[in-house]
Order: structure tokens, then sequence, then C-alpha cells
């Protein structure tokens, strides 16, 4: 059996973090997200990524953020994944605000709480599928042969058990990235992050990688975080979060209720869009 | 840390084209380097080895006012007793007494003024090799009687030949000046043109019978087990006896010791100038790396690989390419001086001007332990220095290139 993860296993860390710089407003809530703002070139010339974007995701959503290029959707997730700051407003995980923190707790953070899907699949060209899949638990410090059973194991639930051999250039898109799936998976993340994880894929390979990705979040109940105008994965998406301007146009569950419609705009503002189905 | 080896020793090969080229541009440049380095030892050892069996020896003694002011009747007194304590001591492997004077040498072509030594062929040729400098006619061992032998230069410039006759002037004991006829037995041709055209040897038997009415002798050359005895041989011989001084081969020719010191400057130094250079190429390789790599980096900061790891796989990646031309580059380097150091470079074409500055013309490159651990000192220092910058641009390096579209 997999060793828990060391979060999971202790808390400790997470009480660290916690009392560094940290509000607990919703301890239910995933990600939060309260009137997060994005301004590049503040000095020179303004460009508004995101206004005021205040959203809640719960464990186990199978989300899309969606909308025209420039929209801010892919800044949105990098600001949810602590890859980038926020001019004002904050983000919590797990109820830890990432705002605050520094580069090196970051880094520590996103290895223990957060999987990365890549638009271009990002593997390691040098290491096979399985070193690429293993390599992640071998940053977290998990015992060897418990990462490469993990890494076998979470190859053949992405169809790639046989393949766990070859490297990047071997393989085809598709399998890249759901390699990429699995690696992000491997670390036994709070929800995995992807980034247009299908706009370099055939329908065939875009269908699978959604096959298997929602098999994962159906069975498993992993959390998924879409940034896509792929309307493949639109349609799979059981909430539909839209950006219009870098502000949350709609907020729709697509299991009957509503996240938020628009203005919900203004509710958005006030940070009530938390896409509970109310 | 296995996993940092292995990923940087992977992405090193990722483009075995331009590592390869790297890798032999190390491996060529520092075999180079080496060799020139060893030739250089050889050659200064070379000329050092040369001065000291030749003529300076280990160690020498001498009346304390003999070296500034030439004169026969500064002569080492108590002689006897010094040379039956060298004859006894045990790290003496050798000596032999010179009785020397200045004189002026007489031919029907010119007057030249030269430096007269006299000395005692079987313990000059026990303790020094200056007889295998003859080229020509023989060495004072001869049946020759008053037989003197002189440069191949003097030769030529007084056109001298063997057998002619030359007169020899010098003041003796009484501050009298003396002559005497000499017949040149055979010609000597040394390292140093300079030498040849200045001294002129005779055997000190015959030079004693004009010189003085008893036996005087103005400098003992000694040879010890090993060179590096002299300074403790020395300072016994001058506690020990009164109205002598007595100095070792670097202080009686300080531009040998200035040889020494010069050898290990140049390993530095042409170490230091090839690594910096190729410290550039090391420097140029890795940002080149590093800017191919700025998405795969970003994903690496992205899913939590922390930026100490990211520049220690840098770090990793500069120093294992270096290190392996490095060490080829020296394995080679030792394969051709172990060669080179038996058969010798011959550089014969420039055997006369060699000569000139009194250096040989075939050198025999050596490399010292101590050379190759600081040439790999330097190798290393300068490696890291390269890889520093590109290492922490990679830690600087913005996740978010991950996510980028292009």
């Amino acid at each position: 059996m997999p060793k828990p993860h060391r979060q999971f296993r202790t808390g400790t860390r997470n009480q660290k973090l916690l009392t560094d710089n940290t509000q607990i407003p919703n301890v239910m809530a995933l990600v939060k997200t309260e009137k997060l703002s994005k301004v590049y070139n503040p000095d020179t010339v303004p460009v508004h990524a995101l206004r005021d974007v205040s959203i809640t995701i719960e464990p186990g959503e199978f989300t899309s953020i969606v909308g025209p290029s420039g929209s801010g959707k892919t800044t949105l997730l990098n600001m949810i994944g602590g890859l980038d700051k926020p001019s004002s407003g904050k983000v919590f995980v797990n109820g830890t605000d990432l705002t605050g923190m520094k580069d090196s707790k970051l880094i520590d953070f996103r290895l223990r709480n957060i999987g990365f899907v890549f638009q271009h699949y990002n593997l390691i060209p040098v290491f096979t599928a399985r070193e690429n899949v293993s390599f992640i638990m071998l940053l977290q410090k998990r015992d060897k042969k418990e990462m490469l059973q993990r890494a076998d194991e979470l190859l053949e639930k992405v169809g790639l058990g046989e393949r766990k051999d070859a490297r990047p250039k071997e393989m085809s898109g598709g399998q890249q990235q759901r390699v990429a799936v699995a690696r992000a998976l491997a670390s036994q993340p709070k929800f995995i992050l992807a980034d247009e994880p299908t706009a370099n894929l055939d329908t065939t390979a875009a269908m699978n990688l959604l096959d298997i990705m929602s098999r994962m979040n159906k069975e498993q109940d992993v959390t998924f975080v879409f940034s896509t105008h792929d309307q493949r994965v639109i349609d799979r998406a059981r909430r539909v979060i839209s950006m219009v301007d870098g502000a949350v146009d709609s907020d729709e569950r697509r299991d009957g209720t509503n996240g938020n419609d628009a203005n919900s705009s203004n509710d958005n503002k006030n940070g009530n869009v938390n896409g509970n189905g109310q | 840390m296995n996993t940092l080896i292995t990923i940087s020793w992977r992405n090193i090969w990722r483009h075995p084209a331009r590592s390869g080229v790297m890798l032999a541009a190390v491996t060529i440049g520092l075999w180079a380097a080496l060799l020139i380095v060893a030739w250089a030892n050889g050659l200064l050892q070379q000329r050092m080895d040369y001065m000291i069996e030749r003529e300076v020896t280990h160690a020498q003694v001498h009346h304390p006012e003999f070296l500034a002011d030439i004169f026969p009747w500064h002569y080492i007194p108590e002689h006897d007793d010094l040379s039956a304590w060298l004859e006894d001591h045990p790290d003496v492997v050798s000596h032999t007494s010179r009785t020397i004077t200045e004189g002026m040498l007489q031919s029907p072509v010119k007057t030249s003024g030269v430096r007269i030594r006299g000395i005692d062929t079987e313990s000059e040729t026990r303790t020094t090799r200056f007889h295998e400098n003859m080229v020509e006619g023989e060495y004072l061992d001869t049946d020759m009687r008053n037989a003197v032998i002189i440069s191949r230069i003097m030769a030529d410039e007084h056109n001298m030949r063997i057998g002619n006759r030359i007169v020899l002037t010098f003041e003796d004991m009484d501050g009298e000046l003396t002559s005497g006829s000499y017949f040149i037995s055979g010609f000597f041709e040394s390292a140093s043109s300079e030498f040849d055209r200045r001294n002129i040897f005779v055997r000190s038997s015959d030079l004693l019978d004009l010189l003085a009415d008893y036996p005087v002798y103005h400098e003992i050359g000694i040879m010890l087990e090993d060179v590096d005895l002299a300074e403790a041989v020395v300072s016994s011989l001058n506690e020990r006896f009164e109205g002598i001084h007595a100095q070792t081969w670097r202080e009686l020719s300080p531009e040998l010791g200035m040889i020494v010191t010069l050898g290990d400057v140049m390993v530095v130094l042409l170490t230091l100038i090839f690594m910096i250079a190729l410290g550039f190429g090391i420097l140029n390789t890795m940002l080149m790396a590093l800017f191919e790599r700025m998405r795969e980096i970003g994903m690496l900061l992205s899913i939590g690989m922390s930026k100490v790891r990211v520049f220690g796989m840098i770090m990793l990646e500069s120093t294992m390419l270096t290190m392996s031309g490095a060490l080829a580059g020296i394995f080679l380097a030792w394969l051709s001086i172990m060669r080179l150091g038996e058969t010798g470079i011959s550089l014969e074409m420039f055997a006369e001007g060699a000569a000139m500055i009194g250096f040989d013309y075939v050198i025999y490159p050596f490399m010292t332990t101590g050379n190759y651990i600081t040439i790999l000192i330097i190798v290393i220092v300068i490696t890291m220095l390269a890889s520093f910058y590109p290492a922490v641009k990679a830690t600087h390096v913005n996740p978010l290139e991950a996510a980028k579209d292009s």
C-alpha cells in the first residue's frame, strides 16, 4: 500500500503554514479565491488579467474554466496553482493562504498538494514514462519500492502499462499526456490543475484522456480543474466557469444546479460564487 | 542524489553532438595544455639538472671572498680536513676540488679573458658529468702534457685545432704574472655558449705547477644523495669549518631556484589560462542548454522540485560534462607524457638557438603528482565558477514558463 501523504499523516506542516499568514474562511472549500485581481504593467500600460474573481471549488469537482483567449482563465488557474501571485485578493487551498507564501514554501506546497497537467505535456525527455511518474514521488522522498509500484499502477490505470519504459519522444502526444496525468496523480495531490490538456491532441486521444480523467474523478474522487476552450472538455465538465475580460461571466453546474450565472458578477465580486449549487 | 546524477548525465547526452564537441574541446584542450606544461617542466628540469650535474653541483665550498674576488690567495683553508669530512659524510655521494683563477688566453689570432679551471679528472668524473660535454678530441685524462680543453666556440674564434698550443697568463699566489704553454687536447660544448666563451679546463696539477708552491683549492663541488639534503649539509659545513662559505645550488645559482618556482607558476598559469578560456565555453554551453529548457525547468519548479535541486542539477550537468572531458584529457596526457618522457621530444632544428640560451634540444616532458592535483583543482574550481551563473539563473526561471504556449 502506498504510504500516506506526509501532510495527511501529521498535519504539522499545514499547521505551521496556517500560523504564518492564513485565515480559514471556509474549511470545507478545497480552493477559494477572494476578490482575486491581477494587473500586469501597473505602472505603464495596465492590463487587467483578473478582476475581483471570487470562486470556490469543492473536493471532487470536475470543473472547466472556459473563455476566449485573454479572458484570464489561465491566469486564474496559475493563481490557484500558486504559480503566479495576485496583485490583490487571496487564494486559499485547503485553508492555506498562498498569496503571502514564500517561493520555497510554495514549491513545497505545490509538491504536496497540487498536481499539474500542461498543454505541452512537459515530461522530462530523458526519463522513461515510469521515471517521469515516479520522479515527483522521489521529490516527496517516498520509499523507492513503493514509488515504483505506484508508478506502475498509475501507468496501468492510464492504459500505458506496456509502455512504461518508453521515453516521451517514443510516445504519441496522447500517450505523453496520459503519462502527465499519471504524474500529476502520483503525488496524491488535493486536486489537479490541467491547462488546456487536450489542445494538442486529436479527437481520439483527447476523448481517451478525458475518459481517464473522468473515471479518476468518479471512481477515486480526484478533483480536476481545467482551463480550456476545447468544446470536448467543456462537454464533459460537470461545472463550467466562464470568464470574460478577467471576470467570471457565468458559473454553471451540469448536475442541474447553477453555480452562478453572470453576476452573479456582483455576487462574484462579493465573493459569493462558490459553485456549491446554490 | 542518484536521480539528480541520472537526470544530469542524461541531460548531457540530450544533444550528443553538442556535448561531444564540448567534451572533445575539454579533452583535447587539456591534453594539449598538459603536454605544454610537461614540456616546459622537462625543459626547466633539464636546465636545472644540466647546470647542477655539469657545473653547479648540489653544494659548493669556497673561501668567503672568492666569488666576489677571484684571486688565487682566496683558497679554501683546511682543505684536507674538509675533504675527509665529506668523504665520511653519509649523504655525500662524491665531491671534487677545483683550482680556479682568472687569466688571459693567447693564441696566434687573439687574446681572450678566461676563467681557468683546474680539475682533478678522476674525482670530477665521479662528481659531475662535465666530461660528457666533450665533442672532439680527448678529455683531460689524456697523456698529453699540459693539456687544456676549450670550447668549440672559442676554438673557432681563435682558429685553433686539436694539438695547437696556447699560452695562459695569470697571477700566481704571490701576485706575480706567470705564463705557461698548454696544448689543446679536445673541445667541449656545454649548454651555454656564454659559459663556453668564458671557461677553459686544465688539470689542477698542471695549473698548480705555475700557481702555487703547495696545493690550493678554490672550490669544492659536492653531489648529494638527494638535492633536498643540500640545506642540511651546507649548514653542517658552515658550522663545522671556519674560513669557508658553503652554499647550496639555490644560493649559488639563484636563477636555478627561480626555475623551480617558475615551473610551478607555469603549471598554474597555463592551466588557468586554458581553463578560463574553456570556462566561457562551459558557460555558453550551459546557458544554451538552460535557454532551451526554460519550459522544462519551469515544469520542474511547478511540480515541486526545489530551487536547491534545480541548482544542483545544472551544477552537476556542467561538472560531469567538464570532468568527463578533463579526466579523459588528463588520462591521454598521462599516457603521452609517459611515452614522451622516455623518448623525449626532439627539437633538433632549434638546437643551435637552444644552445645559445643554455638548453638542450631533446626535452623529456614530465608531470609530478602535485602538478596533476593542482590541475584537477583548477579544473574543478573553474568549472564550478563557470556553472554557477547558469545554475543560479535556472533557479530564477519562472514556473509559468511551463504553461507558456510556445
